[in-house]
This record gives C-alpha cells, sequence and structure tokens, in this order.
C-alpha cells in the first residue's frame, strides 16, 4: 500500500507491523513523531501494546531489559542527548544478549545546543555491542526496522540492533513510502519467542556479575555473534527482496555506479543520496564516479568493501561526525583496511549543516586531481 | 511447609551465597523471598546483594531474577509488568524490584519515583543499609592480638601480629587498611610445616645469601620470583600468652524454670592447664548436652585416658565424676554444660575446631591442650605425634595453632578406613574418611656452634620466627583476594587470602555524623552532617496505597508487610532495615541486636501508611537512649556527647513527627 509519510510515521507502522508488545519511550527531537505516531496505534486501539511513558530515555532503556526478559517483543527511539543518557545500558542490553531494537533519530550531541542533524549520538557508541544500520530513505525506514527484528532476533545473532535515520533530513520529510502488508510482514517476521525468559515455573539468573576468568569469554561471544551478523544481514536483505520485494544493496553495503568507477564517495545515511545525484550527473559528462554507502556500520564489512574499492584510484570519505582529536571515524576505520588506496577524508554536515552539491562536487574534483583541497566542508 | 507462626520453610535466596557473616541484608532477603514465594520475579540493582548471589556461573536466586544497573531496577521493573501485561501472562505474579541506597535515595530515584507514578504493579524495596556498601567475603586466618580470626572479621584498627624487619621480633600493629585486589591467580607455597596462599604479586620475606664473608640479608621477593629452596620467614611460636579469661555466661540458680535442684560446681574463670587438658581430651572423646545437663566422655574401661578424665574433672569443676559405665565417664551439671558450650570447640566429631581464644594462651596452656588431644585421638610414632579426626577444620586449626608452638609440624593427610580396621586403638563400626596431621617436636642445636647453626637458619635464637626452605610453589585456580595494610611493617601473618571488597560512601540514607569513607570522621567535620533523606514520605507523597518499614528485628511483621504490599494492585514501597557489619564497623553477631536496639530507641520506627493512614506498629513507649545503639558501631565512635545528644535530639523530632501522624490519614492517595 502506497501512502505519503515521513519516515518517523514509516518507523511507527513497521513496528506496529512488527506486531511489538512494548514501547519504553521517551520523547527527544527529532525522534518525537515515532512515540507520537505508535502512541496514535496504541491509543486508537490499532496496535495492540503497552506504552510505557518512562521518565527518562535511561529508564527507557532499562525497561527493554525487563520487557524483552517477560518475552515481549520491544521497541524505543530516540536521539542526540536521549542517547547519550541511555548510553549506559546500552552495553548492558547488548551483554546480555537482549535482541531490543531502536529507531535512533540521528542529531548531534550538545553543546552548543543543537537539534539538527549529524551523526555524532549513534556513531560515538560504535563500541557498545549493537548492530547499526543506517538508512537514507523514508522507503528503507519501513524495510529496515522490520528487517532489524529479524537480524537481532535471530538465535546465531542475539544482538540488539539500532536503525539510524538522519533527524529532520528523513524524520521530518514526507515521501511516497510503499509499506507492505501486515500477511507480508507476518510472513517475514514469525511472532517472537525466547527460551530464556523471566518464568516463574523456570527460574533463571539473568545478569549476574562476570569475574575476570569469565567475562572475556562472553565478550569474544559477543564478537563472533557480530561476526555471524554480517551473512545474517546480507539473508534478511536477500529474502525481504524475495518476499517482499525490496532490497539495499547486498544488504551492508549499497553500491551505485561502482562498476568502472575510478573515484567513489563513501558515506552513511542521506548525504548519499546527494552524492549518488551528483554522480549521476557526472556520469553524464563522462566521468567514471560513483557512491558506495555503508548500510551495516556495526558489524563494519571488511570484505564487502575491499571488494567495492578494488579497482578504485582514490576514495573520499565522508563523515558526518568527528571523533575529536582524532579523525571521522569512518575515514579511519576504512583507511585501515585499505592501505594501497588514495584516500581522502572529509567532515561533513555536522549539526544540521547542509551537504550540497556543491560540496559534493568538490570532493569529485579532489579525487581527480589528486589533492585534497579541504578537510571540513562547511 | 510453614512453621507455626507461618513462616515458610522454603528457602528462595538460597544458602551458600558470598554475603559477610551477619550481613543484615542478605538475612532480609531471605525472609522477603520466604514471604513472597516461588510465584516472584525479583529485578534487582547493583550491590551488595548482586554481587554475592550471582557470581557466574552460580546463582543464589531460586525465583526468576534479573539485573541490570545501578539505578534503574524500577525500570526494570516497569519493563516487566509490562511485558507481562502485553502478553496476557501478569496474573498471579508478583513482581519485586529491590536496591540499596544508591539505588533506591539517590542515583536511581528518579527510575524509582517514575515507576510509581506510572502506577505499575510491582513492590519495591529499599534495602537501606546507610551507605553505599559493596562486600563480598570468605575465609582466611589472620594472626592478631585476639587469636586467630577470619579475614573477613578483620577491621581497620585490628591488633594484627607482624614481623618487625628492624629487629625481627614479633610485634603487635594495627591494621590500617583492607583492599580487595580483585580475583587472581593464587599460588600455594608449601614448606614442611606451613601452606600458604598468594596472589603472584605478593611478597615474601626471603633469606639472600651474599656469600662467603658477607652478611646475608632479608629481601622482599614476590611469589613469582620465589622458588623451591629458597628460604622464607615464618612464624615458629607466638607471642607469650596470657591465660585466657572467659567472659561470663548465663549460670542457672536453683528456682529457674524446671530446676529444682542444683548440682555446685566451681566454673573455671580463666584457663588453666588442667582445663586445657580436659578440653584437649574433650575435643577428641567428648560432647556436651545442655538439654541433659551433662557432659560426657567417650573412655572406655581400661583405655588410657579413663583415668586422667576422672582426675581432671575433679580438678576443674571441684567435683567428682557424676556416672560412668563400662565406656562413658559423665559430669551431670547444667552449668558445667553450659560452661563447656560456650567455648566454641563446636559440637560433633566432624564440626569440631580450636576457637580462636587458645591462640592466645601461654605456651604452657597450649601444650597441655595438645597434651589432652594426644591422649584422646592421637599417638606417638618414634619422635612424632599423630593426631587423627573428622574435622578438617579442627585439623587446620591445629596445625595452625602448632605453628605457633615451634614444633614441627606436617601437612594433613586425608585416608580413608574400612570398616572394622582399628584407628587410635578403637575398630571403626563403618567406613570412614579420617585426616591426620603429624607433628614433632624440635631437637635443641649446640650453641658452640653458633654460626653453623645461624648459616643453617638464619634467624637461629629468634624466639618468634624462623627460615623455612621452601619445598613447592604450585599454580592454583583464580581467586578473589584481599589484602591488609599494616601500620609500620607493611607484612602480616596469615594462612591464606580470599575475598573481600568494601566501599561504604556515604548515601543520601547514612545516619547523621556516620563516618563513611566519602564522610569521614575528620578533625574539622565529625561524619555526615546531613540527616537522612526520608525517602519513605516523599514515596507515600506520589499517592500509593500502601508504604511501611520493616526490620529482620521482627519477621512475623516483615513478612506480613511483603504479603500486605504484594497485594497491592499497583506500586507499593517497602523500606528495609540493613545492618552492615562491614560498613558500620560492628560485630557481625550484633546483627539482630542492633536491628532491635534501632527500634528499641526510635531510630528506626516500625511503622506503615496504609491507604495514606499512618500505624506505628510498634510503639516505643519507654525507649532506650540512642548511645546504647550508637556505642555498638565503629562508624559512631569519634563522637562526643555533643554528637550523640543532637542525634538523640533528631531521632526524638523524627518519633515526634511520626507520632503526630499515628492513625491519621497523612497522605493523599491517587491511585
Amino acid at each position: 500500500m502506497k501512502s505519503v509519510v515521513e519516515a518517523s510515521e514509516a518507523v511507527a507502522l513497521a513496528v506496529k507491523l512488527a506486531r511489538v508488545k512494548v514501547c519504553p519511550m521517551y520523547p527527544i527531537t527529532p525522534s518525537t513523531h515515532i512515540p507520537e505516531r505508535i502512541a496514535d496505534y496504541i491509543f486508537d486501539g490499532e496496535m495492540d501494546a503497552e506504552m510505557i511513558h518512562v521518565e527518562s530515555e535511561h529508564s527507557a532503556a532499562s525497561a527493554l531489559i525487563g520487557s524483552i526478559l517477560s518475552g515481549a517483543r520491544s521497541f524505543t527511539a530516540t536521539s542526540s542527548n536521549g542517547f547519550a543518557l541511555m548510553y549506559e545500558i546500552l552495553p548492558i542490553l547488548s551483554g546480555m544478549r537482549l535482541p531490543a531494537v531502536m529507531a535512533v533519530a540521528n542529531r548531534t550531541l550538545a553543546a552548543p545546543i543543537n537539534i539538527w542533524n549529524d551523526h555524532s549520538d549513534a556513531v560515538s557508541a560504535r563500541d557498545q555491542g549493537w548492530i547499526q544500520l543506517y538508512a537514507e530513505s523514508s522507503q528503507e525506514c519501513v524495510d529496515t526496522m522490520i528487517q532489524c527484528y529479524k537480524i537481532a532476533e535471530d538465535k546465531k545473532v542475539s544482538l540488539p540492533a539500532m536503525m539510524c535515520l538522519d533527524g529532520f533530513t528523513l524524520t521530518h520529510v514526507f515521501e511516497n513510502v510503499d509499506v507492505p502488508e501486515q500477511a507480508q510482514v507476518d510472513k517475514f517476521l514469525p511472532a517472537f519467542t525466547r527460551e530464556d525468559t523471566l518464568d516463574v515455573n523456570n527460574p533463571k539468573t539473568f545478569g549476574p556479575i562476570g569475574f575476570p576468568d569469565s567475562f572475556m569469554g562472553f565478550k569474544k561471544q559477543q564478537q563472533d555473534a557480530m561476526t555471524a551478523a554480517l551473512d545474517v544481514i546480507k539473508k534478511a536483505n536477500s529474502y525481504y527482496k524475495k518476499q517482499i520485494g525490496r532490497g539495499y544493496g547486498d544488504g551492508l553495503v549499497e553500491l551505485t555506479d561502482m562498476g568502472d568507477a575510478e573515484y567513489a564517495i563513501l558515506g552513511m545515511g542521506t548525504l548519499c543520496g546527494t552524492a549518488k545525484a551528483k554522480a549521476e550527473e557526472l556520469r553524464a559528462k563522462g566521468k567514471k564516479v560513483g557512491v558506495i554507502r555503508l548500510r551495516s556500520f556495526r558489524p563494519f564489512p571488511v570484505k564487502e568493501l575491499q571488494a567495492a574499492v578494488k579497482n578504485l584510484k582514490g576514495l573520499a570519505v565522508l563523515d558526518r561526525h568527528i571523533s575529536l582529536g582524532s579523525n571521522g571515524p569512518l575515514f579511519t576505520e576504512i583507511s585501515a583496511i585499505t592501505p594501497e588506496l588514495k584516500l581522502f577524508g572529509y567532515i561533513a554536515g555536522l549539526g544540521g549543516k547542509d551537504i550540497t552539491l556543491k560540496h559534493i562536487e568538490s570532493v569529485f574534483t579532489d579525487l581527480e586531481k589528486g589533492k585534497q583541497s579541504r578537510e571540513w566542508l562547511m | 511447609m510453614k512453621d507455626l507462626k507461618g513462616i515458610n520453610y522454603e528457602e528462595y535466596f538460597a544458602s551458600g551465597h558470598r554475603a559477610c557473616a551477619g550481613c543484615g541484608e542478605a538475612l532480609v532477603l531471605r525472609h522477603i523471598m520466604k514471604a513472597a514465594g516461588p510465584k516472584t520475579i525479583v529485578a534487582q540493582a547493583t550491590g551488595c546483594m548482586e554481587v554475592v548471589s550471582t557470581p557466574y556461573p552460580q546463582s543464589a536466586w531460586r525465583v526468576p531474577w534479573v539485573h541490570g544497573a545501578f539505578e534503574n531496577a524500577a525500570a526494570i521493573a516497569s519493563g516487566i509488568d509490562a511485558g507481562l501485561k502485553a502478553q496476557g501472562k501478569r496474573e498471579k505474579v508478583n513482581l519485586i524490584a529491590m536496591g540499596g541506597d544508591g539505588a533506591s535515595f539517590d542515583i536511581g530515584f528518579g527510575a524509582l519515583s517514575g515507576a510509581l507514578e506510572r502506577g505499575h504493579k510491582f513492590t519495591y524495596i529499599a534495602t537501606d543499609n546507610e551507605a553505599y556498601m559493596n562486600c563480598l567475603a570468605l575465609d582466611s586466618l589472620i594472626m592478631t592480638k585476639d587469636g586467630l580470626k577470619r579475614i573477613i572479621d578483620i577491621g581497620v584498627g585490628d591488633m594484627v601480629y607482624a614481623f618487625s624487619q628492624k629487629n625481627h621480633k614479633l610485634v603487635l600493629k594495627k591494621c590500617t587498611g583492607i583492599f580487595d585486589n580483585g580475583k587472581k591467580r593464587i599460588f600455594e607455597i608449601n614448606t614442611d610445616s606451613q601452606t600458604i596462599k598468594a596472589t603472584g604479586n605478593h611478597p615474601f620475606l626471603v633469606l639472600e645469601r651474599n656469600g662467603r664473608g658477607k652478611q646475608s640479608e632479608l629481601v622482599w621477593k614476590t611469589v613469582e620470583e620465589l622458588r623451591a629452596g629458597d628460604e622464607v620467614v615464618v612464624l615458629k611460636q607466638g607471642l607469650e600468652g596470657k591465660s585466657h579469661i572467659f567472659p561470663k555466661i548465663q549460670l542457672s540458680k536453683k528456682g529457674d524454670y524446671k530446676v529444682n535442684r542444683i548440682r555446685e560446681v566451681t566454673i573455671p574463670k580463666k584457663s588453666s592447664k588442667d582445663l586445657m587438658k580436659l578440653l584437649g581430651l574433650y575435643v577428641g572423646d567428648g560432647w556436651v548436652r545442655v538439654e541433659k545437663a551433662e557432659i560426657g566422655f567417650s573412655v572406655p574401661k581400661g583405655n588410657r585416658a579413663r583415668v586422667p578424665v576422672k582426675q581432671l574433672i575433679r580438678r576443674v569443676f571441684s567435683v567428682d565424676a557424676t556416672r560412668e559405665n563400662e565406656n562413658e565417664v559423665y559430669l551431670g551439671s547444667i552449668n558445667a554444660a553450659k560452661f563447656v558450650e560456650s567455648l566454641g570447640f563446636g559440637k560433633g566429631a566432624k564440626n569440631k575446631v580450636v576457637p580462636e581464644w587458645v591462640f592466645t594462651l601461654p605456651i604452657e596452656e597450649k601444650k597441655a591442650f595438645i597434651e589432652g588431644l594426644l591422649l584422646s585421638d592421637g599417638y606417638k610414632i618414634g619422635n612424632s605425634y599423630r593426631y587423627v579426626s573428622a574435622s578438617k577444620e579442627l585439623l587446620q586449626t591445629l596445625r595452625l595453632l602448632l605453628q605457633t608452638m615451634n614444633v614441627r609440624v606436617g601437612k594433613i593427610h586425608q585416608q580413608t578406613k574400612a570398616k572394622g580396621t582399628k584407628v587410635v586403638y578403637r575398630a571403626l563400626k563403618k567406613a570412614s574418611t579420617y585426616g591426620y596431621i603429624c607433628f614433632s617436636l624440635k631437637k635443641g642445636t649446640n650453641s658452640k656452634y653458633r654460626s653453623q647453626n645461624k648459616y643453617r637458619d638464619f634467624l637461629y635464637g629468634n624466639k618468634n620466627f624462623e627460615m623455612k626452605k621452601i619445598r613447592s610453589i604450585e599454580r592454583k585456580r583464580l581467586e578473589p583476594t584481599l589484602d591488609l595494610r599494616v601500620e609500620g611493617e607493611h607484612n602480616f601473618i596469615a594462612n591464606g587470602f580470599v575475598v573481600h571488597n568494601t566501599g561504604v560512601q556515604r548515601s543520601g540514607a547514612t545516619f547523621p555524623y556516620a563516618s563513611t569513607t566519602t564522610s569521614p570522621a575528620g578533625k574539622k567535620i565529625p561524619g555526615k552532617q546531613e540527616p537522612k533523606k526520608p525517602l519513605p514520605y516523599i514515596i507515600a507523597s506520589h499517592g500509593i496505597k500502601y508504604v511501611a518499614s520493616m526490620s529482620p528485628a521482627n519477621l512475623l511483621d516483615l513478612k506480613t508487610k511483603v504479603q500486605k504490599a504484594l497485594a497491592i494492585p499497583h506500586a507499593s514501597f517497602l523500606h528495609a532495615y540493613c545492618v552492615c557489619p562491614v560498613g558500620w564497623h560492628c560485630k557481625s553477631d550484633d546483627t539482630i541486636e542492633l536491628s532491635k536496639l534501632a527500634i528499641q530507641t526510635r531510630v528506626f520506627p516500625l511503622y506503615e501508611l496504609e491507604n495514606g493512614v499512618v500505624k506505628i506498629n510498634q510503639k516505643v513507649e519507654k525507649p532506650k537512649p540512642v548511645l546504647e545503639y550508637l556505642q555498638l558501631q565503629g562508624r559512631f565512635k569519634h563522637l562526643g556527647e555533643e554528637e550523640v545528644q543532637k542525634i538523640q535530639d533528631y531521632v526524638d523530632a523524627r518519633y515526634k513527627f511520626l507520632l503526630d501522624m499515628d492513625g491519621k490519614k497523612a497522605f493523599d492517595v491517587l491511585f
């Protein structure tokens, strides 16, 4: 069914379609429209779920521990400082191997206080054991949301997953979205079942203290699960494509015009849309340029990325976040896996600063010239 | 199954957890769970109880239990409540969220308040031990002024024995700190007589031989640098002890309930050689039954111990044995029985121990004790003696005792003997596993060859210490470890190291003037300056139906309150009084006494707010002075009269406030 919705509503629709049972939510711009829409569904009786009006994001994340362990599929959404308040619970959810799913409407972290988009909230939590998928369009938000449950709840994975969507650029922008039918989603995503629950007839202990002799073993298991997730994400993408008819690259990386490309831009989220538009324009002028969109930042698809850049003469990495005192994290990680490649790193679009076609053009020009004119696109 | 008072026999918070001795919180938890029953889910905040009850892969919980973080137990409970509700599984399941001081009063207050306001059906229990505590515990024996103590029972300020590096003498030093070293690889170092467990980086005093003509010296080496053959300083003999003065016990008098006649016996006021020898015999062959008012010795006619037992009974208690038959000798006296039971040798062959006070005795009395032991279950082979016992703890403590007596003592051996085998002159009735320990007196050395002797034993002539060669160093498993800091000398005498780990930082619930690690009893500021946060009233202001305080001093009240709270269809709140011996610097066997005193002094009144109406459950008409409560706790020992009076006024004012509300509807109820 096609409808014109903003990405926030697309996310809410996906949550409803996934038959989520518990939503502990605390509003924060720009994620607010998500809990608002979900509340509409629950209060109108369209969605059979419990909404917990928690008093903070910290409690939202904490309530996920309880609701998932009670056996209920659960969801929350947040942004920016709210995400930062949750930070303590993020590694607890992943360490306890709870398949929570969260929509992160990416917004920068204060100060200066700023409500607009960049990736500094989610990217700064890259080490906390959550799967991170970045969406580019409202359509992808619906599809990825549903896939997130499929991936997180996979027994080989059993890790929490966050879907990151750019604040305002996606959350507040109306687009034509093809919403899948309930029956299609039910077929793709069966009901949530879990062996390990808080069951009075089968008492189990969750969240014990792990002494140094066992702790590293747990972390190794989490890392192995992350590695396994690479394949699971790919399969979820292809299975979804088969069932519902849409896919995004191989699920991990989406390549545009990369067949014979000599130069390419790599990024995450909506900035890739702008890059694709510019690349198309340059292609028309005979330039061999392409765009690599990283969909899965965690787990980090090393092989897929290496294969994608194999024949390139130069690659520009656009980070919507800066690890202050170092570089853009994406740039750092790409450099580590492509030692031969000529690589330029750009910091772009912080705190809602637009990334324009002009910016993209200048990046492609740099690549062609083999000389980086500037590092900050501002 | 329940007892007459309705307290459940079943345990849902199982024994074997690692809480400290005398932990009030563990006790409260156990009884909360007994009251709540098996259909209960528990969400607990980070803290002592989570640490001691769930060291992966073990768990003391026989109900579903979850822990997330420090401050979110109430939020996790919200999730559980909503999750079960959404699945239609909420009926007939109790939900308890629990947190200590931080989780309830401070960092977790927001989450608690939020969950209450949302009206989730759950009971929040604040286990209030008046600071941010955090501990694990276990055994390990340290030589102290008061005898042998488990390392966990040692507090800052206790006097422990140390080796003086200046004059190589045994000295008493004050313990100034206790440290948690975390879980470390443990090494077991064996000499002929000693077994010591320590971490790889734990230093030992080792003799460094600098070669001919040069002075040898003692240096510290870590276990990792130690090699078999190295000579380490070990304890040979404890300080000259003193006869032990026994604490007074409650004796029976004629006219007491069911006491019509009483046999007059002398109850020893302090230890003596005769008494110790008799006790040695008692440990091997004796038993005491207070309910039958008798002490018995299993010494058959013809046994070498029969005559000495009878003689010693006469000498110690000034009466003859009252009854004897083919196999046993009895002394029928309620007071003698009470006295022997109070000495702490333990009951039953498998549970006997050498109590700590024996370590403080003069060498002669210790020797008399050993003589008695040998007369019962020991024998001599050549120059060495062997003592047999079914109690491992007895053998361990005996070995440590012998180490303080300048004898050579071997390892504890174990053997299983078939039925009918003779063990120390007696045939076994059934196949049994026994331990035994061998020791021998040391031969004197010829003082003519002083330098040779000195070469053999660098500490030759030292009364208390000697050098021993390390026989073996074995790598053992990982164990949590603890270390002590000792004033002046950075050493102490221990046979082993195990777990501990303390916090004790000020919380919003810390009692005024209490000394904590972040509100210390300073020269300028004497401990915490602020009152306790009145959490129960703040909670009651959320408009919930049931708020109550409870204490392990009144278990029936506790049980009733837990069950009342769980029956409320919305949120309810319980404030539990939890003594923390480690943090409060009180004796671990004073937990119940303090809990009672807290009520009797009006420090922690038992009350409930049901539908907003205040009811004091246990009114205290004639309160004891607060001083009685304070003086049992080291955290208040810095206080002078002025502060004690201020605390008295504080307590009086709080109680008056409560009393004024008694019987009245003091809070609005919204749910």
